[in-house]
């Protein structure tokens, strides 16, 4: 439910799936409404601690058949990247978190990492940049060795930076003919006037071609975002909490404080409707894309959490639109809406795969029925039942593995900086009533507050 | 709350005395051949129903129909309930199912939560026991399946394209040339009366295996038998072995997209199985070579980490659908037939044979010389704690449980080779290379916006000399020059250029 745009398809998915794997976190929280389980939504003990440079730390142990899960959460994304010319740096820094250190180089830790079996890898998307290793239990004291390390001493040459940055060309190559991805990047660009959410975590073109020129400001991206302040460490699974701790603090201690807040800029309320075509040069059945304005993330915000429970009931697969435009009529291919978690003022998201080019328009006018609807008569209490229904077995079937409870809370941990907002949320959510869905269709779904982007093949574009 | 070391041994102890049907935790059989893997403190119910049939039984000009059939049961309307009263009754419970078609497998998967079991059952195995073959329902997935074909196939990602070209190429005039999903051609030719006669010869009691995991209760295997014997009676003639032909030298394909970057994937069929110990020695040889998605890929190393020229360099010796979607190996795509198989990830069209060149030459080398010591100790190591990770789930374990019975493995795939691992030497892997590995005879797609270039290069055999916007090490550009004038070895008749609009027609 809440989560982050899609920029790319499965061969044979009715939906997009995600630019990246996005955390359910705040949606499976949504349906835990009995009273009992008020207070403390979250099954597992969470041991969350502070060290003296800032480095936050949360040990969460389970039963996981000799499993951890290693998370490093640095609350650094695309978001920050507000100095022009530097959009989509932040996902190149995430692939120069490789390159090695003095005491470990590239090679050195890559044999150790193979060594030990890891899965591991990173990504990055508006708000954050996550870095994980899913290894065995009796591997972490050495992940620790290995993460802290490159985390306060990375270092590379300057040829190492120029090469990765062909390998970031290459990953950006791999997604253009995607025409999610397209419609995705068009429509953020259109819909921010100058926030930082106007660019993706890719970043625009011109400005990844000259990525090998930018070695001196990747030092700086450094020195400025990747401190302690700014990092959560997440330690999921079979762990000795007070060892594990007592390693943290002695790996991670001496890690020098220097977080230096970027200044990304304030987006002016948008005050009229915005519509572009977004062309696209091969071949795909028509996008619409519309997106809503909506508030920064906030656990107790219950217009804002209202919002995302209207955009289930709306929009979502038991929707009374769903069912005319996918099932009865078979007009579009999927349709979806979804509020993002954003640290701020972020997007909600209605989109449709339309399958015959001329009923386009009609698509939008069926959107805009059904929101009109909304804000005209309250939803139905055995939806807003069943709705709660289904996050709150959807949380508790998807904390099996370690790495799955690290995505559930991994950008709930990275937009607020804790984990406190599981509980709140909670609360807020066992708050919203059909009136307050209501509410939430009034306020946010107004037309000046919006941006349609219709993706239609065969009209040329970048090459 | 965490559990003690103890109280989980003493947990084993206590469901192997009260189940009586199964160890707790790990899959075995039922005297029925029902699958069964009980996890007691699994609060959720884990489903696998098999299907022996897939896109390999498709009738010649109906391509698709195992597809569209696996996907009416499991997104149409059943006799007792319209799709859309389907999914509004699974969406208290956050419960799923869904259906994966393969060439040889259909597999039926759902799960839920344990206190939802009851809801969730009727509706699961209505799908596959009483489907109503719904007229409107068909339209709608046969049309998901031409768009897949059309749009998304064809012109969303090249990667899955490229893939797809491999196995149409390799396989062709097999019943595994074809994708899954089918022919646009052989989709618009099905008709429901096509589905319906397709479900009654191949979804039938003799012809599926059942599989059920997680917390369930005792009485569930015994009541899902019974369910099942509401299907269609008959065992259908197991399908004609896929053989593809023999490839004499280097056979490519372009497949020729406007705008389009360069994607690869080339290789050839292999003789060799999971179950095999031979297999598990060349499971070392290709871990080492192009481990998926994954930094210790020698391939990536060479192509990516030293050269910067795309996003990763993999290979495999089993299939590996949607690998640019996935970091580890689906479950319930067994085949009787499977390729070796080298994926070069999207690059410039003008680098594209220097790519290929590039992979050529470490399958050469790999080869004509083997593994050495120490990579095939570092890799050792490394596959005996990454394979913990591929199958982590109550769900995959099932599923892999399955692809264990497709293969007539006694045991557990995962488990085996982590048990063979230490006692496999080098000199066995070195032989499994030399086996099943060669360099001379394969098959090669190429997807490009630019096939004349490519074209000229391959069969000019001319040198493809690589410019790097930085400075390299000396030792790369000294390997460069090797790289750059590789023989190719193809001949001109030995290339053709296919439009993408062609791909998967008929």
């Amino acid at each position: 439910m809440l989560g982050h745009p899609t920029v790319r398809s499965r061969t044979t998915a009715r939906r997009p799936c995600r630019w990246l794997v996005v955390s359910m976190t705040l949606c499976v929280l949504i349906g835990a409404t009995t009273s009992a389980i008020a207070q403390k939504i979250f099954p597992y003990e969470t041991h969350v601690e502070t060290l003296d440079n800032g480095l936050k730390t949360m040990l969460i142990p389970m039963n996981s058949g000799g499993l951890v899960a290693y998370w490093t959460i640095v609350r650094t994304g695309a978001r920050d990247e507000y100095e022009p010319g530097h959009t989509g740096f932040a996902h190149f820094f995430e692939h120069m978190m490789f390159r090695g250190s003095e005491k470990y180089p590239r090679e050195v830790r890559e044999k150790l990492v193979t060594e030990m079996g890891a899965d591991a890898n990173a990504f990055t998307s508006d708000d954050l940049t996550a870095y994980y290793l899913n290894i065995a239990s009796e591997d972490l004291e050495q992940v620790i060795e290995l993460e802290s390390d490159r985390f306060k001493n990375l270092k590379y040459p300057e040829a190492e930076f120029k090469t990765e940055a062909g390998a970031v060309y290459g990953e950006y190559r791999k997604n253009r003919m995607n025409p999610f991805f397209r419609v995705y990047e068009a429509v953020h660009q259109e819909a921010f006037d100058v926030h930082t959410y106007g660019h993706t975590a890719m970043g625009y073109v011109e400005d990844i071609k000259a990525m090998p020129e930018m070695f001196e400001y990747s030092q700086s991206f450094f020195s400025r975002y990747y401190r302690p302040e700014n990092v959560v460490v997440v330690v999921i699974g079979d762990i000795d909490v007070g060892r594990t701790r007592k390693n943290l603090q002695e790996h991670y201690g001496d890690w020098a404080r220097g977080y230096t807040p970027p200044q990304v800029p304030v987006e002016p309320k948008q005050t009229k409707e915005k519509r572009i075509d977004v062309p696209y040069e091969g071949q795909s059945l028509p996008i619409v894309w519309i997106s809503y304005k909506m508030d920064a993330f906030d656990p107790n915000n219950l217009e804002l959490m209202s919002a995302d429970v209207f955009a289930q009931l709306a929009f979502g697969e038991t929707s009374d639109i769903h069912k005319k435009l996918v099932l009865e009529e078979q007009v579009v291919e999927f349709i979806q809406g979804e509020v993002n978690m954003n640290r701020d003022p972020g997007l909600m998201d209605i989109i449709a795969r339309v399958k015959e080019p001329q009923r386009v328009d009609y698509v939008v006018q069926e959107i805009d029925r059904t929101i009109a609807h909304f804000k005209e008569n309250l939803p139905d209490a055995q939806r807003l039942a069943d709705l709660k229904s289904n996050v709150r077995y959807d949380f508790l079937m998807g904390l099996d593995t370690p790495m799955n409870v690290a995505r559930r809370l991994y950008r709930v941990i990275a937009v607020t900086g804790g984990i406190e907002a599981v509980d709140h949320m909670y609360r807020s959510y066992d708050k919203v009533s059909a009136q307050d869905v209501q509410n939430a269709a009034r306020k946010y779904f107004v037309d000046e507050q919006r941006t349609i982007a219709i993706l239609r093949p065969g009209e040329g574009g970048e090459s | 709350m965490r559990r003690t070391r103890l109280g989980a041994a003493l947990l084993l102890l206590f469901a192997v005395a009260c189940g009586g049907e199964s160890p707790e935790g790990r899959a075995s059989s039922a005297q029925d051949g029902t699958i069964l893997l009980p996890v007691r403190d699994d609060p959720t119910v884990s489903f696998c129903i098999w299907f022996q049939v897939g896109s390999q039984n498709d009738p010649p000009g109906k391509e698709g129909l195992a597809y569209v059939t696996g996907h009416l049961l499991a997104e149409g309307s059943t006799q007792d309930n319209s799709y859309e009263e389907i999914l509004a009754q699974l969406y208290p419970l956050a419960s799923t199912y869904g259906v994966r078609v393969d060439r040889e497998m259909t597999t039926f998967r759902g799960r839920t939560h344990v206190d939802n079991l009851e809801k969730f059952y009727a509706l699961f195995t209505d799908a596959f026991l009483k489907p109503k073959f719904d007229e409107k329902d068909f339209e709608r997935v046969r049309n998901d399946a031409l768009n897949a074909i059309k749009n998304t196939l064809r012109y969303s990602s090249d990667e899955e394209l490229g893939k797809a070209a491999f196995y149409d190429f390799v396989f062709t005039g097999t019943s595994y040339s074809h994708p899954r999903e089918g022919t646009v051609q052989g989709l618009e030719s099905l008709t429901i009366d096509d589905v319906r006669a397709f479900y009654n010869q191949y979804f039938t009691l003799e012809n599926s295996v059942l599989a059920l995991g997680g917390g369930y209760p005792s009485n569930l295997p015994e009541r899902l038998r019974t369910s099942m014997s509401a299907l269609p009676a008959g065992k259908p003639a197991p399908a004609q072995e896929p053989r593809a032909a023999a490839i004499d030298g280097r056979k490519v394909v372009l497949v020729s997209k406007a705008g389009a970057d360069a994607s690869l994937s080339f290789g050839f069929p292999i003789d060799v199985l999971r179950g095999e110990r031979e297999f598990y020695a060349l499971w070392v040889a290709n871990s080492w070579l192009g481990e998926h998605r994954n930094s210790s890929s020698h391939l990536y190393q060479v192509i990516r980490s030293a050269r910067g020229m795309n996003y990763g360099d993999y290979s495999y010796i089993e299939a590996y659908p949607e690998g640019g979607f996935r970091q580890k190996p689906p479950q319930n795509v067994s085949r009787r037939q499977q390729c070796f198989e080298i994926w070069i990830r999207t690059l410039p069209n003008d680098q594209a044979v220097f790519a290929l060149r590039a992979a050529l030459r470490e399958l050469q080398t790999l080869v004509d010389r083997g593994m050495s010591e120490e990579d095939f100790e570092l890799t050792r190591s490394f596959l005996n704690k990454y394979v913990l990770h591929f199958a982590e789930t109550t769900s995959q374990r099932l599923r892999y449980a399955v692809d264990d019975r497709f293969y007539g493995i006694d045991g557990s795939h995962l488990e085996n080779f982590r048990k063979i691992l230490p006692t496999l030497t080098l000199e066995e892997v070195n032989a499994a290379i030399r086996k099943h590995l060669q360099y001379e005879n394969m098959k090669i797609a190429i997807i490009t916006g630019d096939a004349d270039l490519i074209k000229r290069q391959l069969e000019s055999d001319e040198a493809t000399p690589m410019q790097y916007a930085s400075e390299k090490p000396a030792e790369v550009l000294e390997e460069d020059k090797e790289i750059s004038t590789l023989p190719l070895q193809i001949a001109a008749a030995d290339i053709q250029v296919i439009p993408v609009e062609e791909m998967f027609e008929n």
